[in-house]
Formats: structure tokens, sequence, C-alpha cells
């Protein structure tokens, strides 16, 4: 494969000066590399993807799960040319699929429709309305889930739950912001309808003694508490600076209420409100919903801008820290539309946003501990992209990705490295590593009890009617669901420590907060029917509301044996093959011998009745060892 | 192995002290506490938390009914005032100790009228503490606005609160809940090795303890793992290779082992509390709470029922229970919006769940055995936004079972004397309990509320001290209430 010099993108020139500055190495001898001479400035070698192991590793931090297909492509392409590749990657966005629900299906569009194109994001594979199109944004979609789980709304809150065009509004906003500043994604949260229900944002208003109303303090608080700066001062590397040895409050209870103050007057686009008794009458359109995809419109009557005494908050005083503009005081006076730029630059600006940011994307990808190193390492290239830009958050995400601890984190900390996988990272895995569909695979016409028919239009995609355990309901049994959080603090808090060896090592695991003892009683079932039972080629059901999604084992009959099975003919090139398909090569020893001292006894004596291949048992089992066991559990 | 107090005490001084500055970020690391050896108890007790997430409105839960107080009311709160009418008469005593300590009288919200019904009765088991929250020490308003008395941080949070109430005080690091501190000092009363602690609704600091040993489980049962044991009759069969996976030990990394421990204390812990919840001559509780749905407040109740019952019944797994701690939770309490429609929804299953559990457990003769109380985030405030309320601090709790001297109103008031004081209701200015924007300050501390719930419990003196640490700030150790 040539290698041809062309003018970086500005998200990698910024990389490649922040991360000069580190020992970033990557470890590997790929061909490609050895004809190309680095620059002076370019320590690294980003471009190599080395062995189909390493791309594995590489594909679990940036997708929803490896497939053989995006390892051979990442070791053929390196990781800068994939990320450019994904980069430019046409964004997969719910609304559109809630549109060709809606308009070409003409079913009622409701949240399950919602999941189905989180799903179609998320396993990727051809446009169920024009199947030339292949949604291949699997970045884009990796760290709009992250992004769904720092900017927290939660479709458990009445009104959003009705609302499934405002849901896809929303987490649309995260896919186009993905890539982007970080200062607009804060905007576009910020201005969006189901966030401004979430948070009580929207019909905000000044205070009016005469009802005894003030301001909602409820966005004002968590905009800085878990989106952007956090509760304590932090250094560049992620720790908290102390005081007497005790950590340093970012801001106090008054500023929350100053901010509450600027929070005022923004209401639904399509809002009168001299129509209306209260500012907070204006409503939803329950027609059309179509005001919970617009941007909240501001109204300057019910705005605090600090000049309606004795009622305004006059002089508010924001955030303060070095170098923030007008040492963060809100000059009275202004318009809801400039005092909230004031205020959203006042919490961009703070220094505490790229550690604060850094460190939780990095645990959302990669690993649950990032050395302090890591986060300054990132938290830099969110200062700076190297061209004088804060917050680009391409340049952010391909440091943390490319970053020498992402790569060789597993070697350097062996103990500490990785992260719990994710219940939905881990369904949406094995769909995606073992070619699952939908088992009725065409469109169905159904009669209702009162003879009406309707149709149901499978479309041979897993995400479509995947069903209520698959799809639908993860939250009953796995504690997890996209947008549906028990609260704006998400699943799970970034600095959970479980009990036991990690509180003694004092590490966190975020994860671990939902994975009750029901909990992984239910992640381990799950593998059970998905493993063993549930075959693409069973007939269809579209009755059940489990198995309708099934893999395909056969594509991995070769793998598992060439002549009659037993220790003759071993099952070693089939755990090798999953062992760098779903762990990235890193199995131990123990675990390989242990699963080859199984499954080399299967052999073509093997028959279940004399209805299968004896190599289906085997693609059977090494699935549900591989799947259930606590090494496959962390993604290191 | 004897529980090493000595160290436990010297930990939590260290937060203590740390608490006086800035409490939830103390550096406090609590020893791994080994079992102790000194408890031994020959009845049954079971504590139940139920936790309120979104914090609870109980300025309209608990309503003042007498023409005085039900004035100021309205003029606090105008767009979110219950009718008068419609208030449900408590008939505590008028004056002096159990009286609301304000001269007034006090209603219940509209929809509680099964609480209602047990709070009047005879032997009432029904008991309100009044304008409970978070404090370090005592605090007033010129203290808290002049800013020269230690408060929690980040009051108004609703993360930090609700880590507030259920661990008082918070900590990082790991951060250990008063639930989980108490079974940790008291796990010696039980003979079997099944979890003190059970959780029916998830992880939460309450349930953290040093040692780890509690049980989160669904509402109505616990999920086993369905290892496929039958199958494949080879020598070395499936089930021995998953059990060889999770093996303690086997695994290269400590988030690794901590996954494969906890597989194991799942299925170590399930079939055992599933054999309970099914014993034999189990009652059914379920009649008890008309509105039972799969996970709500109801089942999580009925579980628990029935997990009482277990242990006071030979059940097998169960018979050397002794002191068992549960909790549950039900939510959408933060209501900045529309909290008229809403409250009724709320405060209707709360009180149907908490009176169908006393019932249920009076008709198995257990009522006494078992305490439960509500604890939220935080109370709301006394001023509103438009139709809600936000985020405030003292709120009023109920407590209900057989061991309660109920019918009464509780709580320690501004002179420290351990009687109620329910707060003014008057307009920020001119209200003594007002934190300045309709917060209002509480003069009953977690720390008296759970040291009196721990102390009906077992706990002696010195453990509960160790136990809550802020609690030597407060003259009044115990409540009285049960």
């Amino acid at each position: 494969m040539s290698k041809t010099v062309r003018i970086a993108p500005r998200w990698r020139r910024g990389l490649v000066l922040a991360l000069a500055a580190t020992t970033f190495f990557l470890d590997t001898a790929h061909a490609a590399s050895k004809a190309y001479q680095p620059s002076s400035l370019l320590l690294i070698k980003p471009w190599i993807s080395g062995t189909p192991a390493d791309a594995s590793r590489f594909l679990a931090q940036t997708t929803f799960g490896p497939t053989d297909a995006d390892i051979q492509r990442l070791v053929k392409l390196g990781y800068l040319a994939w990320l450019d590749d994904q980069f430019a990657a046409p964004p997969t966005r719910m609304l559109d699929y809630l549109g060709w629900v809606k308009n070409t299906l003409g079913e009622d569009v409701d949240t399950n429709h919602v999941l189905e194109a989180w799903w179609l994001g998320a396993l990727g594979g051809p446009d169920p309305g024009n199947n030339a199109l292949i949604h291949r944004d699997q970045l884009r979609q990796r760290v709009a889930f992250a992004l769904s789980e720092i900017f927290v709304v939660s479709t458990k809150t009445t009104l959003i739950d009705q609302f499934p065009n405002g849901q896809a509004y929303f987490y649309d906003v995260l896919v186009n912001d993905a890539f982007g500043n970080f200062r607009q994604l804060l905007e576009d949260v910020t201005l969006s309808p189901a966030m401004g229900v979430y948070l009580n944002m929207l019909s905000n208003q000044r205070t009016d003694s005469t009802k005894n109303i003030h301001p909602d303090e409820n966005y004002a608080r968590e905009v800085n508490q878990l989106f952007t700066v956090g509760l304590v001062l932090l250094n560049p590397d992620g720790t908290p600076q102390l005081s007497g040895g005790l950590p340093i409050p970012t801001y106090t209870q008054d500023t929350v209420k100053a901010f509450a103050h600027v929070f005022t007057g923004w209401n639904w686009a399509d809002c009168n409100p001299a129509v209306h008794q209260n500012f907070s009458d204006c409503d939803v359109n329950w027609t059309t919903g179509a005001n919970m995809q617009q941007p909240m419109a501001a109204f300057a009557n019910y705005h605090d801008n600090g000049t309606r005494a004795p009622d305004d908050l006059s002089g508010k005083q924001l955030l303060n820290y070095p170098g923030a503009a007008n040492a963060g005081l809100l000059v009275d006076g202004g318009t809801p539309q400039s005092d909230l730029k004031f205020a959203l630059d006042n919490i961009f600006n703070h220094p505490n946003v790229g550690p604060f940011i850094g460190r939780q994307l990095i645990q959302r990808l990669v690993t649950s501990n990032p050395t302090p190193g890591y986060v300054q390492r990132i938290a830099a290239v969110f200062n700076d992209n190297g061209h004088g830009v804060r917050g680009d958050l391409k340049a952010v995400i391909s440091a943390i990705v490319l970053d020498d601890e992402a790569r060789n984190g597993a070697k350097k900390y062996p103990d500490s490295f990785g992260k719990l996988r994710e219940p939905l990272l881990r369904m949406a895995h094995i769909w995606r590593a073992m070619g699952a569909q939908h088992r009725c695979g065409h469109n169905k016409v159904v009669t209702r009890s009162d003879k009406s028919v309707y149709t149901e239009h499978y479309a041979a995609q897993p995400y479509r009617y995947a069903g209520w355990y698959s799809a639908w309901s993860t939250d009953y049994l796995f504690n997890q669901r996209v947008m549906y959080a028990n609260s704006v603090f998400n699943f799970f808090r970034p600095n959970f420590v479980p009990p036991g060896e990690m509180a003694q090592k004092n590490l966190y695991g975020p994860e671990f907060q939902i994975t009750t003892d029901s909990q992984i009683a239910e992640v381990t079932n799950d593998v059970l029917p998905r493993a063993m039972w549930l075959d693409i080629r069973d007939t269809c059901d579209s009755t059940d509301d489990y198995g309708d999604v099934a893999i395909d084992h056969l594509r991995d009959l070769a793998l598992a044996g060439s002549g009659q099975g037993g220790p003759a003919d071993p099952a070693d090139r089939l755990v090798d093959a999953y062992n760098v398909r779903f762990m990235g090569g890193q199995m131990s020893t123990y675990m390989r011998t242990t699963l080859l001292n199984y499954l080399n006894r299967i052999d073509h004596y093997w028959d279940n009745g004399g209805t299968q291949d004896w190599r289906i048992a085997r693609i059977q089992r090494a699935l549900y060892l591989i799947l259930t066991s606590p090494e496959y559990a962390i993604q290191k | 192995m004897n529980f090493d107090r000595r160290k436990f005490l010297c930990k939590t001084a260290h937060a203590a002290l740390g608490a006086s500055v800035y409490s939830a970020l103390g550096n406090l690391r609590l020893v791994h506490a080994a079992a102790s050896a000194n408890y031994s108890f020959s009845d049954y007790k079971a504590l139940v938390c139920i936790f309120l997430y979104g914090g609870n409105d109980a300025f309209n839960m608990i309503v003042p009914t007498d023409g005085a107080h039900y004035a100021q009311y309205q003029t606090v709160r105008p767009a979110i005032a219950l009718a008068r009418n419609t208030l449900l008469p408590l008939n505590a005593p008028a004056s002096g100790a159990g009286s609301p300590g304000d001269g007034g009288s006090y209603g219940f919200h509209p929809a509680m009228t099964d609480l209602q019904a047990l709070f009047n009765q005879a032997s009432s088991p029904v008991a309100i503490v009044a304008n409970v929250g978070t404090l370090v020490q005592p605090v007033t308003k010129s203290q808290y606005q002049n800013g020269t008395v230690a408060v929690p941080p980040q009051l108004f949070s609703h993360n930090d609160q609700q880590a507030y109430w259920q661990s008082s005080p918070p900590s990082n690091a790991p951060i250990t809940g008063w639930g989980g501190r108490i079974c940790d000092l008291i796990a010696s009363a039980n003979a079997s090795t099944l979890p003190m602690l059970n959780s029916l609704s998830g992880e939460d600091a309450f349930m953290r303890g040093e040692t780890g040993n509690n049980y989160i489980m669904n509402a109505g049962d616990a999920a086993t793992i369905d290892v496929p044991d039958s199958w494949d009759t080879n020598a070395n069969n499936l089930k021995s290779v998953f059990d060889a996976l999770r093996a303690a030990g086997t695994q290269g990394n400590a988030l690794e082992r901590t996954y494969a421990a906890q597989i194991n204390h799942s299925l170590n812990t399930a079939a055992q509390i599933n054999a309970a919840i099914n014993a034999t001559g189990m009652p059914n509780f379920d009649s008890f709470f008309p509105a039972i749905s799969d996970s709500g407040l109801d089942r999580q109740l009925s579980t628990v029922a029935k997990l009482i019952w277990a242990a006071n019944n030979g059940v097998a797994g169960y018979t050397g229970q002794k002191r068992q701690v549960f909790f549950v939770s039900t939510g959408g309490f933060d209501t900045h919006d529309r909290q008229l429609p809403i409250q009724p929804v709320l405060l209707g299953t709360l009180s149907r769940s908490m009176a169908g559990f006393h019932r249920a457990l009076n008709s198995a003769g257990l009522a006494s055995k078992a305490t439960t109380f509500t604890a939220s985030d935080f109370g709301r405030t006394l001023s509103c936004n438009d139709d809600g309320t936000d985020h405030g601090w003292g709120s009023h709790h109920l407590v209900i079972g057989g061991a309660v001297t109920g019918g009464r109103f509780y709580g320690d008031n501004p002179s420290h004397t351990g009687t109620a004081a329910m707060p003014s209701l008057a307009l920020s200015a001119g209200n003594p309990n007002d934190a300045g924007y309709g917060q209002i300050i509480p003069s009953t501390s977690v720390d008296q509320y759970a040291a009196t719930l721990a102390g009906w419990f077992g706990l002696s003196a010195s453990d509960l001290a160790l136990i809550f640490p802020n609690l030597t700030n407060f003259s009044v150790k115990n409540l009285g209430f049960a």
C-alpha cells in the first residue's frame, strides 16, 4: 500500500503537535510504515494499524464491536485513514429513520422506533428504505452514545416519553455535533426542547415576587456539575486541586442561582406568551409535535437581564477563573441571546472542561482509570487543537484513541487497564460480529382480531421489530437502554468504586454500578439462547419477542474443524479467531487452554440427534463460554 | 476475628474533622472490616428504607389545617396550595411532646387516606418526623447566610444530597452508606451467611459497606444464572468450563476479578433467596397490595414481607437471620412542573404501599418486627416555580411499624430539646427557617433520624457514634419514635 503525504486536516495537525511531546510510539512493524519517513515532529505512527488483534482492540474502543470485515479493513487502511473515513461517513440520523417509518411505511411513530433507529446506527448496515445506502458511521455513533451518557436526557420523563421526534431530535444533536466543537454541542443541547423539558429551562422565567416565583435552578446546576466543569477545581491532569488538603469547590450556590437567572426567557419555538396567562402555559404541539424538534426561542419579557428591580438579579456573577471574560460578571441589560452566549462562553472557557470532559470520554471509550498523564494530554488537545481552536471534538476523539495509553495501556497497566463492557455494547457486539439478521427477513401481513390487516416491515434488518427483550426493554434486564437513565446522573457515575478488590486499590468502575446480582445473571443468561439456540436460518416467528434476531453460526463452520473432530481435529483455529474477533487477542493462556480442552472433545459423534453438524456445537459452546467469561467482560 | 473498632473510629473521626470543612470530599477511607463478634440477638428485627427519588415535597404532604397556619401556607404557595377542606386531618396531640410543636394542626395530602387511617387509629403505627435534613451540626438562618457554620456540600443537588442522606457524611474512595455500616458492625447477629442487606431497587450509597455483603435483586425475585449443567454429559461438561472461567483468581486484571466475584456472589445467593420467597406456607402477601405491578414499590415491599416471613418461620437458610436491612424505592418526586396533578399519584401510591406493607406483616404477626422509614434527596422549596417546586433541604418523613409509637410528631427543635418543630411557612424574608430562597433549614439531622432507627435495631451507643460521626454535634441522639 503506497503512502502519499496529503495536507493533513486541521484535527490531525493539532493532534500531531499535541502528541509529539509525549512518548507516543506504536509497537508494530506494519510494512507500509517502513516506506514512510516521518517528519521530525512525528514520533507517532498512527497510520499503522498493526496486527488484526491490534485492530480489533482499536475497534472495540471506536465502534459497536469489531467484525472480521472491519478488522481487515482497518489493517489495510491504518488508523489515520480509518479515522478520516469515519469523519467523512454520512451521519445516521434518528429523524431520518422516523421519517421513513412515518412517511413510507405509514406507521404511527413511537418510542420503539427511536430504539430501532438507535440500533440501526449502532449495528450499521443497509438502510431499510434505501438498501444501497450503507450506514457505517460507527465512530460517530459510538461517540454520540458516549455523549448521551454525559448530556443525559431520559425518556422516563413525562412529556418527553410521548414525543419520539423530540427524543430523536435531541439524539441527532449529539450525532451531528459529535465531530464538531464542544461549544456548539453545549449550545445545541441547551436549546433542545427535550433538555429544556428534562431540566426545566423551558418556560423558566425571571422572578415574579407577586407570585413568589423565582427561576428554576435545575439546568443551571447540572450544566455546571455534570456537563462541563464539575464540582471541584481540577488540575490539567484531572486530579483535584487541593487547599489545606481539601478540594476547592468550582462554584457556590450563589453561582448556580446567577446562572438560573440567566437561563430565563426560553420557551417552545412557537410560543406566544401574549395569549396566555402564564409563561408556562405555552405547550408542546400535541398534534404534530413540531416544536419538539425546533430549538427553544427567546422571549425577552420573561428573561432576567438584571434591569427590572426589585425582582431581577443585577450583576450576575458567573464562573470566575483566570482569563474569564469580565471576571465572569454578566453586565446588566443584555438580551436572552447575548446573556446565554456570555454564560455558555463563560462555562466553555473554564479550565476544568478539558480534563473533566476528556476523562469521561476516555472512560466511555477506553478505560475506567486513565492515568493523570493521559487525561492531561487529552485536556491539552481540548484546550488547543494546534491551531488555537478550543473544544475541537474531532481532535479530542482522535487523541483519545491514538494515545499511547489507549493502544498500549493493557501491556503497561495489566492489572487496572480497561473498562467493563456496557450491556448495550455487548449485545451490539455479538450481533455485529456474528452477522445477525431478523429471522423473518421480509414484510409480513398480519391480521388483527377485528379482521383488519397491517404490514410488519421487517426489511431483513435486525433493528426492525427486534423484539421486547432484544431491543425495547433492555432497561428491564440490563439496567441500560438508550436515553432511559433513572436520572440526569446517568446509568452509572464516572466515580463509582465497586466494593472489594477495586475499592482497596482505589480503582473506578462506572459500569459496575449497574452490574447488580440480578443484572449480571440476566446479562449472562442472555448469551445462552443467542449463542446456543437461535440461528438466522430458523423459521420466522413474528410473535417471538426474544429470538427473532439471530446470529449466523454457519459462517464459522470452516474454522470449527475440517475433519472428524476430537483432539485430532482441534478447535484452535476457532478459538484463535474468536480471540481476535471478540477479545482483541487478549485471551489468557489459561482461558485458551481451558476452552480447547473442552471444545476439542467435541467430534462427529456429537450429532445432537443427527440434526446438526457437530462443528456447530463447537461454535455454539465457544461463543457461550467466551461471551459469559470475566475476561471478555472487560474491554482492554 | 473481631471488627477493629479502633481503626473504624480513627477513620471516621477523620471524616468528622473533614466534615467540619468540607465533609463530602474528606479523604475518608474506612478499613476493610472483619466481621464483628459482639452482637447476638434472640429477637428478629428488620429496617426498611423507602427512598423517594427526586426530592419529595413534604410541604404538600403534611399541610396545616388550622386557620392561621393554613393562611400562611396559602400565601407562600399560591399556585400549588391544596384546598383546606380536602386535607385529611391528623389527630396528633395539640401541644407538648408528640404535637407538631407550633400549636397548629395538620392534615395529610388528600391522596393519603390509608396512612391517615393508620395514623389516627389506637396504638398508631405511623409517626411523622418533622423537618429532617442533611446537617453537619445545628445551623441557624444567620449562621447559614453568613457561612459561619459548616453545612453539607452541594446542597440542593440531587446526586450529592442523595449520597449525603444515605451515607451521612458521604466520602470518597469508596463511599459507604449507613445501611452498609450498620450491617458491617452488627454482622455477627446473623448465623446465616446470607447477605444481611437486600436492595430490591438497584445500587446506591445506602447499602455500601466495608464488607460489601449486600445483595441487589429484582423487585420480585433474585435472578438466577441458568448454566446448562444437564447438557453435554461428557466428563468435562459445559458448566464445569463456565465454572473454571469464573473461578476466583484465574483472571489477570482487577476488573476481571471483580466481575468474576460478582458472578460468583450472584450465583451463590440467588437460589437461597428464591427458595425463601417461594417457601412452603408463604402467606399471600401480594393480596395486601391491590395495585401490585411487576417492579413498583408494592412488588418490592411484598417481596420484603416474604423475606421477613422466611426469617421468622424457619425457612431453610433463613433460620439464623436475626437482623435484616432492606432498601426499596420509588421515583418521580422531582416535581418542578405540574405538581398538583402529579403529586396525588406519587403520594397515593406511597400511602397505599406503606399501609399495605404494614397490614401484610400484621396479618402474619410480624408488624412489630419491622420499622419502615422514608428518605429522599431533600425537601422542596416552600416557594414555587409557577406550577412546581425547586430543590429544597429539610423535609418531613414517615415512619411505620408495630414498634413505632405513632400518631405523633417527632423531631428536634432550635432549643435542642428533642421534640418536633414544624418549620415556619412564612415568606422567605420573614421566615427564620428559610435559608433565603424557600429552602427550609432542617431542625432535625439525618444522623438523629438514622441513629434512632439504628438504636432500635440494636446498635450500641458507642457503635452509633462510629456509624454517624457527626451525631456528636447534636445533643439529642434519639428522637424516641421507636
